[in-house]
């Protein structure tokens, strides 16, 4: 008789290796952070629904979702920008899960469960900026990229969702990337080649930024 | 090149795909063997300005209408395409 395990596993199990990587003897440029057991729900307006959608994720989450390439904080939960009238809920906990967002949403808005479809990397330290120039087309100097800007875009050829968090502690930037779940191992050695010359500190998270 | 996305800003061209003549438009039902053959098969060849259906891909995938001049390469206007974005789109 055979025996399942349904338990869920980062699809960067293999790939990521805790420590460090690229450069050694210097103090590391980039750090590389997946964070793993999040809720994401993407959230995709009805048609001639934009409005009445608005209004009910405004109820939800105590914030306007964001019409823009942008991500807000809302109330236990980061709304981010994915395209014209769509958004993601992304959160942690099970503050935010499909089961919930449900009876709130479905009205104006079709609902798809990503928790496990997408990866999550959080790119900071003193070279981030200069290992995403190689990979990204799209200017994120910190006077140009701010805190809450979002973009639908690529790297590599893959398509991601890019957005600036809230800074580290010790001021510097932190992008965040959600990747699909089948391209993520591909994306993420792209990252460790662009990353290895700064010299890379890899970690894995349960924590939200 | 470059487009400007009305949803996104401005993006590399390898983010998008091209579609192609943004121009014909479906005939009828029981339109005659002609219009549907002008509508499937025929195109025209414009030195000047052109419609064109472009797909943001890599992007917001979102459908493009751009009119873009095929002798400078100059994009004088990208409008969602219909369907795209359903609280942009006029049409
Ligand atoms: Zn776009």
């Amino acid at each position: 008789m055979v025996e399942f395990s349904w338990a869920p596993r980062s699809p960067l199990e293999h790939a990521l290796v805790t420590g460090a990587h690229g450069t050694r003897g210097i103090e590391a440029g980039v750090s590389l952070t997946e964070i793993r057991n999040f809720d994401l729900i993407q959230v995709m307006a009805r048609r001639g629904k934009g409005a009445e959608l608005a209004k009910a994720a405004k109820a939800r989450f105590g914030v306007t979702a964001p019409d823009a390439p942008k991500a807000v904080q809302g109330k236990d939960a980061t709304l981010i920008w994915s395209g014209p009238d769509q958004f993601f809920v992304l959160s942690a906990g099970g503050k935010h899960t499909l089961q919930t967002l449900v009876p709130a949403l479905s009205g104006p808005a079709s609902l798809s469960d990503q928790s496990h479809a997408r990866v999550l990397i959080s790119i900071s330290g003193v070279k981030a900026r200069a290992m995403l120039a190689k990979l990204s087309s799209i200017d994120l100097h910190v006077g140009a990229f701010l805190i809450g800007a979002a973009a639908a875009t690529s790297m590599d050829h893959t398509s991601v969702t890019l957005w600036r968090g809230n800074d580290r502690p010790d001021g510097l930037a932190v992008f965040n990337l959600l990747v699909f779940a089948t391209f993520a191992e591909s994306l993420w050695h792209t990252l460790l080649d662009s990353a290895a010359e700064y010299g890379v500190a890899i970690s894995h998270s349960e924590e939200l930024a | 090149m470059r487009i400007v996305c009305p949803f996104c800003g401005e993006r590399e061209l390898g983010e998008f795909t091209y579609l192609g003549d943004a121009k014909p438009v479906r005939p009828e039902a029981g339109a005659s063997e002609d219009e549907v053959f002008d509508y499937v098969y025929l195109r025209d060849n414009v030195a000047g300005e052109t419609n064109e259906y472009w797909y943001h891909g890599g992007g917001c995938r979102a459908w493009l209408k751009v009119t873009r001049n095929t002798l400078t390469h100059e994009i004088s206007s990208v409008e969602p395409a219909a369907g795209a974005g359903a609280a942009k789109v006029g049409a």
